[in-house]
């Protein structure tokens, strides 16, 4: 059952924290809603892209006659179609850009990185001739030695992606070339001299599958270039203003002359922030002269999109006997793919996040390697190094003989609480989460045999940035909210909502919906749980300034100083010397008096929204292990998350559920099928198994609210940490069922029948 | 009687990369501008980089960069690598 635990300072509101129907539900599910694949224009032309077969190989040449001389064929390109770019990082580190390598990413150059990497597009009058046209473009490639796995692309004598590369980040720089493209390390305090004080230290290796995002709709888009170069494009994206810039910056054209449209779209969960088709797309459409549509199949998502990273990590952590953590000590190695940029640096800033440590250090690795280049994915790199760290947590519970919540609780972070990054923590949140998992009533279950139940928490830093918005006051007092930001996770309904509280009216009133960018300011992607708070903020100042509006025009109609009107529950009231002199006005009359009073009533904001709190989350399972087959059973899941305050708590709860549940099959099932040539053997649902409603019982979130005072109505970003602590919390619950300490995942039944098979041989 | 400095500090790579191994300083400044222009002025063209690589935490409180952002006297000003989500 779902349950909410208020602290004191959350305030009651009219609106905000109530559960409407959501907005975009009936097109939904009539199907009437426009996702990336549905939109046609007059004259479109269907694109095909060709992909390479080999995991690694030189290309020696690319013949496109026959595909050119095909009937119906309007255009073929390759990469020599695309602008070359300079070899250079761009931007911050973490999420550092580097054109040179994104090109390549989107049209394979001097080599194919990995199955099902760009070669060649064509578009033609129909799919049927396009898919001819391609299959007629012929390749010349060396065949090279090919490497997938993380640590066989650290070692010696690994075959090289890029023969230059040099790691970055190790002083003096290696003289030798490696896969591995750079290092981090984070430290806080004295590691050994904290182990010195430990009186259990326990440590272990872990790895983890690359596994995808899984969302429902492949990427999908419709690219229109006129004579003129103004262009337009239609795709389902999580932030248009970003496949803006980077189709600008990719093609070498002016981001003015790029109208983008956002579609609907059937999820993204972090790998719809980067760009594979609208380049390519456009090009054919530059070269043709017509629209072209171009649509990934679900095989083209596997092969060529990015999956999250796979991992190879080490993982050391002391404890008193009194449960004191007092060192740890963390080893990550990410893969990144193909090219550069792994989220190996957000690895180690979470792992130790949610406790104090006094003594820490986290070292990374970002290693390249023959698969597609691995994109965000829900709280990027957080869920993988939580894995390691938790379940090591819970060995150290379990040695010292206490409770793993106790333990936990023990050592949570709180304001104050020092990072291994630097600064302090500014929130709480962390420790009620776990409180409230201690007060759960499904903790103190007893359970039964071949039964177990793991706990684990996790941290993810929750984004803010650059949104915008406008507010709109109908001729009839209805209200129309625009935002920039791709509604994924429910912010049509939340925008609205918060529109509503903060102008006194009623929610049915208030319609949201998402502007294309020629038609509102700049926003950033629908990523990093960041558009509750950051544009919900720019709608809320948005809003604002439509009410100081409508009441200058009270004051106009009532012929009273403006300081003289107040606007309270919808409507503008007389206020100070005036109270009593005048009938309150409501939106719906101010809005018919529009025209008279200063002309229409709309008002837009642009914030660069800062002070956003972390999310923190605490979970606990309970699981049942058959001992003859191995498989894993999910009894029941408890979620507890600090979500400030919940402004639709139905999305809210829908968000932990469904990052519980990807947790769960990054946990027991997914993972990508290598054959030994390197080419993906489960490219399609029924062969990489995400779990299924049948596999689940309910799982039950609770929302903790811990208000965000950076925030008019306290929120903080829900959409991303919940999926931190499912695969050690299973793996915790496994251990307790079977005495089996699962260290890779997925933790499918051969895997675990193997384990268990051990432990009793 | 003048305010306390904001207390500037950058993470131990950061700073061997930019400010000759320093990770703190204290900074008379009333904005974030203030502050990015006085580090500038100690290491030339140093405000482009804070500009573009980083995130601020002002007293924990976490911050994209944003010139007007006021700084209090005695505020902590760490500059950290920025951080995206998914």
């Amino acid at each position: 059952m779902n349950d909410t635990v208020v602290t004191d300072s959350v305030k009651r509101f009219k609106w905000v924290g109530t559960r409407p129907i959501r907005p975009d539900g009936v097109p939904k599910v009539t199907g009437k809603a426009l996702y990336g694949g549905d939109y046609k224009v007059p004259g479109m032309l269907y694109g095909k892209i060709l992909r390479s077969p080999h995991a690694h190989a030189r290309i020696r040449s690319i013949d496109t006659s026959a595909a050119e001389k095909l009937p119906g064929v309007k255009a073929v390109v390759t990469s020599k179609d695309l602008p070359e770019q300079k070899f250079d990082y761009i931007g911050p580190e973490r999420v550092a850009q580097n054109f040179w390598h994104i090109t390549r990413n989107i049209m394979a150059r001097e080599k194919a990185l990995y199955e099902g990497h760009a070669i060649a597009a064509v578009a033609a009058i129909s799919t049927s001739i396009a898919e001819e046209a391609a299959a007629l473009i012929k390749v010349d490639y060396e065949v090279l030695p090919h490497v997938i796995d993380v640590d066989e692309a650290m070692a010696d004598g690994a075959p090289l992606l890029f023969e230059d590369m040099i790691t970055r980040g190790i002083e003096p720089a290696p003289t030798k070339p490696s896969n591995i493209s750079k290092r981090l390390e984070f430290k806080l305090g004295d590691v050994d001299a904290g182990f010195k004080q430990a009186d259990v230290v326990i440590e272990k290796e872990f790895k983890t599958a690359a596994v995808h995002q899984a969302y429902i709709e492949p990427h999908a888009c419709v690219a229109r270039c006129d004579a003129d170069g103004q262009t337009e494009i239609w795709s389902s994206s999580q932030g248009h203003f970003q496949m803006r810039a980077l189709t600008a910056a990719i093609l070498k054209k002016p981001v003015g002359d790029i109208r983008v449209y956002p579609a609907e779209i059937g999820g993204g969960f972090g790998g719809k922030t980067i760009t594979y088709l609208e380049p390519v797309a456009l090009l054919l459409s530059m070269k043709s002269g017509s629209p072209v549509r171009l649509m990934m199949t679900r095989e083209d998502v596997f092969r060529a999109t990015g999956p999250t990273s796979g991992s190879s990590m080490w993982v050391k952590i002391g404890v008193t006997k009194d449960g004191k953590i007092v060192a740890a000590d963390g080893i990550f190695k990410f893969q990144s793919g193909a090219f550069p940029g792994s989220p190996v640096m957000n690895g180690c800033l979470c792992a130790f996040a949610p406790y104090e440590i006094p003594n820490q250090r986290s070292v990374g690795y970002d290693v390249v390697s023959n698969r597609p280049k691995a994109a965000a994915y829900r709280a990027p790199g957080s869920p993988i190094s939580a894995f390691a760290v938790e379940s090591v947590l819970d060995m150290c519970a379990g040695e010292i003989g206490m409770d793993p919540l106790e333990l936990r609780h023990k050592n949570a972070c709180r304001i104050g609480t020092p990072t291994i990054q630097g600064p302090k923590h500014a929130h709480d949140g962390y420790i009620q989460t776990v409180e409230a998992l201690i007060n759960h009533p499904a903790y103190k279950v007893k359970l039964g045999p071949n039964q177990g139940r793991g706990v684990a928490s996790g941290y993810w830093f929750n984004g803010g940035g650059e949104s915008s918005a406008t507010v709109q006051v109908n001729t009839d007092g209805t209200v129309l909210v625009a935002t920039g930001s791709p509604d994924i996770g429910g912010s049509r309904a939340s925008m609205a909502l918060m529109a509503a509280e903060t102008l006194g009216v009623d929610y049915s009133q208030v319609r949201a919906i998402v502007a294309d960018t020629g038609s509102i300011g700049y926003t950033h992607v629908t990523g990093g749980s960041r558009v509750t708070f950051a544009s919900g903020m720019a709608v809320v100042n948005a809003t604002k300034s439509v009410i100081k509006d409508l009441c200058r025009r009270a004051a106009v109609i009532w012929d009273v100083d403006p300081e003289g009107v107040i606007w309270e529950d919808g409507f503008a009231k007389p206020a100070g010397s005036n109270v009593g002199d005048f009938e309150p006005l409501s939106l719906k009359a101010l809005a018919a008096k529009a025209s008279a009073t200063g002309g229409p009533i709309t008002a837009a904001a642009s914030v660069n929204a800062g002070g956003q709190a972390p999310g923190f989350s605490t979970q606990f399972c309970d699981v049942e292990v058959d001992p003859e087959t191995g498989k894993v059973t999910i009894l029941r899941f408890v979620a507890a998350q600090d979500v400030g305050k919940a402004i639709h708590p139905s999305y809210v709860e829908g968000q932990i559920q469904g990052g519980v549940v990807q947790g769960i099959g990054w946990a027991l099932n997914e993972e990508y099928i290598y054959n030994d040539k390197g080419q993906l053997d489960n490219p399609g649902f029924l062969d990489y198994r995400c779990p299924v409603a049948s596999d689940l019982p309910m799982i039950d979130a609770v929302l903790v609210e811990v208000p965000n005072p950076a925030h008019p109505y306290g929120a903080k970003g829900v959409g991303e940490v919940n999926i931190c602590p499912p695969m050690a919390a299973i793996a915790n619950a496994i251990a307790a069922a079977t005495g089996v300490r699962m260290t890779e995942l997925p933790m499918s039944p051969p895997k675990v029948l193997e384990a268990i098979d051990a432990a009793s041989a | 009687m003048s305010e306390a400095p904001a207390r500037v500090v950058f993470t131990t790579g950061f700073s061997r990369r930019y400010t000759g191994g320093v990770t703190e300083f204290a900074v008379a400044a009333k904005t974030l501008r203030g502050v990015i222009r006085e580090m500038d002025k100690q290491f030339p063209g140093l405000a482009e980089t804070l500009a573009e690589e980083t995130t601020v935490a002002i007293d924990g409180e976490l911050y994209e960069i944003d010139f007007l952002r006021p700084i209090k006297p005695g505020a902590e000003v760490f500059f950290i690598p920025r951080i995206e989500g998914g």
